[in-house]
């Protein structure tokens, strides 16, 4: 196939821990990273949430970085989670000349203005704190981590809610087929805000107890906070660095449900839809597919819709599938990135990751992998992601053989 | 840049200060001495289901009209893609529930305003209108947003991957956002509001504005770098974003003092004012301008050395965000 798009890096921070190492092992082990909230200053304790444990400080003295980097938990996150990224990649200051930097967010700087509103709003904007309004839109996020990072030819922010990291990554691999780069570190970043939490709080989809993606009795979403980033680079780019290819994006889809803004249609058309294209653009067949990493929120709506998407793909024979929402929580913006990274240690590793706190079929069969279950037998890996207004996108990664 | 496709502007429609979904802006624009003015709201009717209009926010409204209106006068009832560029995204909604969780804290909010404040709630209700289930996405990066969508559609269709696109760019400015905005960006001059749909296509036929013949995003460039993308026979008209503020206008002016010639140097924003969208207005003057092959006096900022050609060929917007990212867009008669 001409125009591959191979991974050649990856970095990650969420409830899970600082970096792909510490990931993986806290996948081995089984440990869910949810729990009370600790960080975020918001009244609704009731709800768990995927936190990442080092606070904005701790972030900032390890990153050594200042203002106004130090007040935006996006950024800071996000800064740790490139540079992991393009230094696995081994990227040198002039290969970023030839690269770009695709960040998806949709909260960005949002807990920063959260701080300083109410000033603004009782001062009528006459404070200083109106000022701190300024570094808080995706793009300044987007900005303040890649100039962090290196020194990218081009930088960008897609924001479509939950998928917006997972689009990052589809517009980084367009860039790179069109020879306008040869190299994008794409992914995305989000930190918990109270704007959020209450949002999604509105539209009664929060679970009080650990979620259960895919369960029978699943109530809702525990959100979570992090980012990542993978690097993927054109085929002659990579084989002229003669670095180390952990794999190959070998398609991808995005596609609107155009239903509902929250909700998805009964018969998932768009996730169909989207798995359907990514797999014409692998060219490979539903049995070629060895693991799904759904998008799973653990929202009655979500799992039903996705599990039917799944059902008429691959009727009741569904390969191997699970969310790991149930380690990290929903990492809304950045959920398709890191679910992306863990796809990649999958492969590498060869295991499938499972899917805790689940207990009863939806239907008859719809059982997911339960247990980190170790196989030789990943070879494509389907990664879901879906935004509000049904924004659908897959991404299939598949093993690299050398010589082929 | 490979494909070999080609992209042409089909239909075009714009909300601003000037009269919405009009032309009028070109002979005899509003003008105004203020400096902060909100768009001309569009009528809505035959536009949008009067039950429906009720429930959208001011972007909302002004987004589906114009993207509605770019649409019946292309042709194309399904796009293959709807992009869209929005650096602020949702405002008034953002700021409504934001204001709510200042003023009643964590309880009591409405869900309603949450679902309609996400970036990406304008290219979704676009596409649950026309059930398009195409290609959708959306970019919010700064006053680039624009350019972000309009790359992402150009790439797709040059390489096949589309025949057709629905690109525009919103932004809405509320009063409490302009208050702030005199903080947080003292470079602008009149901050207004922006809404622009645009059908692009492969397919060359009478319908035909313009050829979008190259867009590129560069972060950080090197002047002279980046004025080495500018060639003297093609881009011999430039549409800048220069306004009425030196902190704005300077970037424009170390960029053209390194070009080794002397262009006649086009304006859009003493119309149609500043906001992270304004570029797409810019875009839009620009295709007028080569449809109609004639330059409305009120865009005239210098008038180059060269003698102005009988016939406008080429007209290259350029764009800067923060004097960060730049952007070039170069356009071509048909």
């Amino acid at each position: 196939m001409k125009d591959r798009v191979f991974v050649t890096g990856a970095g990650i921070i969420s409830a899970l821990g600082v970096g792909s190492e510490a990931t993986l092992q806290s996948l081995f082990k089984g440990e869910s990273g949810i729990g009370r909230v600790t960080h975020l200053p918001t009244e609704h304790n009731e709800f768990p949430v995927g936190e990442v444990a080092m606070s904005n400080d701790e972030m900032s003295r390890m990153l050594d970085v200042g203002y106004p980097e130090n007040g935006l938990r996006t950024v800071l996150m996000g800064i740790i989670a490139a540079r992991e990224a393009v230094e696995s990649a081994r990227l040198a200051p002039e290969d970023m000349k030839r690269a770009a930097f695709i960040n998806g967010t949709t909260v960005g700087g949002m807990d920063k203005t959260e701080r300083h509103f109410k000033n603004v709003l009782d001062s009528n904007t006459e404070t200083e704190d109106s000022c701190e309004l300024k570094f808080n839109d995706c793009g300044y996020s987007t900005e303040l981590i890649a100039d962090n990072v290196g020194r990218f030819n081009l930088i960008t922010t897609a924001s479509t809610a939950c998928s917006s990291a997972a689009n990052a990554i589809i517009t980084g691999a367009n860039l790179i087929k069109a020879g306008i780069v040869d190299i994008a570190v794409v992914g995305g970043s989000e930190a918990l805000t109270r704007f959020h939490l209450n949002g999604f709080n509105t539209l009664m989809i929060l679970d009080k107890d650990n979620c259960r993606p895919f369960d029978r009795n699943r109530k809702g979403i525990n959100l979570g906070e992090g980012a990542a980033y993978i690097v993927l680079e054109s085929e002659k780019s990579a084989k002229a660095r003669g670095v180390e290819i952990s794999g190959v994006l070998t398609g991808y889809a995005n596609t609107c449900d155009a239903f509902h803004q929250t909700a998805s249609s009964e018969n998932g058309e768009g996730a169909y839809m989207a798995m359907r294209k990514a797999m014409d653009m692998a060219r490979l067949s539903p049995r070629d597919i060895d693991y799904i990493n759904a998008h799973g929120t653990g929202t009655p709506n979500n799992d039903e819709t996705e599990l039917a998407a799944m059902e008429r793909i691959w009727d009741y024979d569904l390969p191997g599938f699970s969310s790991t929402k149930a380690f990290t929580g929903h990492t809304t913006s950045a959920s398709g990135s890191i679910e992306a990274v863990i796809c990649l240690l999958a492969m590498k590793y060869g295991f499938m990751p499972g899917n805790p706190g689940w207990e009863n079929p939806i239907r008859e069969g719809a059982v997911p992998v339960l247990d980190m279950t170790q196989t030789d037998n990943v070879e494509n890996i389907i990664n879901n992601s879906f935004g509000f207004g049904g924004n659908d996108s897959t991404l299939i990664f598949s093993k690299y053989h050398e010589g082929v | 840049m490979k494909g070999s496709n080609r992209c042409f502007v089909d239909s075009m429609a714009q909300v601003s200060c000037q009269k919405p979904l009009s032309d009028e802006w070109f002979d005899s624009p509003c003008i105004y001495e203020e400096n902060y003015v909100r768009a001309q709201e569009p009528d809505t009717k035959g536009l949008i289901i009067p039950s429906e209009a009720r429930r959208m926010s001011k972007i909302l409204k002004r987004a589906v009209c114009t993207a509605i209106t770019a649409l019946n006068n292309s042709g194309i009832t399904q796009p293959d893609a709807i992009v869209t560029g929005t650096g602020m995204g949702c405002m008034e909604n953002s700021e409504k529930f934001l204001m709510d969780l200042c003023r009643y804290g964590e309880q009591c909010l409405k869900p309603t305003l949450f679902m309609q404040s996400t970036h990406n709630t304008i290219s979704s209700l676009i596409a649950i209108i026309l059930k398009c289930h195409g290609y959708n996405n959306t970019y919010s990066h700064k006053g680039i947003s624009f350019e972000s969508s309009l790359l992402d559609a150009w790439i797709q269709m040059k390489g096949g991957m589309i025949r057709n696109a629905l690109v525009g760019a919103h932004d809405e400015v509320t009063p409490f956002m302009d208050l702030v905005m005199e903080r947080t960006h003292p470079e602008y001059s009149l901050v207004s509001e922006a809404s622009v749909s645009m059908i692009l296509t492969n397919a060359k036929s009478d319908r035909n504005i313009c050829e979008v013949e190259d867009v590129r995003l560069v972060h950080r460039p090197d002047y002279s770098e980046f004025a080495g993308l500018l060639d003297k026979d093609e881009d011999d008209i430039l549409m800048l974003g220069i306004n009425g503020n030196n902190l704005n206008n300077a970037p424009y002016e170390t960029l053209t003092r390194t070009l080794s010639f002397n262009p006649l140097i086009l304006r859009y924003k003493n119309i149609f004012g500043d906001n992270f969208s304004s570029s797409a207005l810019g875009f839009y003057a620009a295709a007028r301008i080569l449809e109609n092959q004639r330059i409305p006096e009120h865009m005239m900022w210098s008038r180059g050395s060269d003698p102005v050609n009988e016939r406008i060929n080429n007209i290259t917007i350029l764009n800067q965000s923060d004097d960060t990212d730049w952007s070039l867009v170069r356009l071509k008669r048909i």
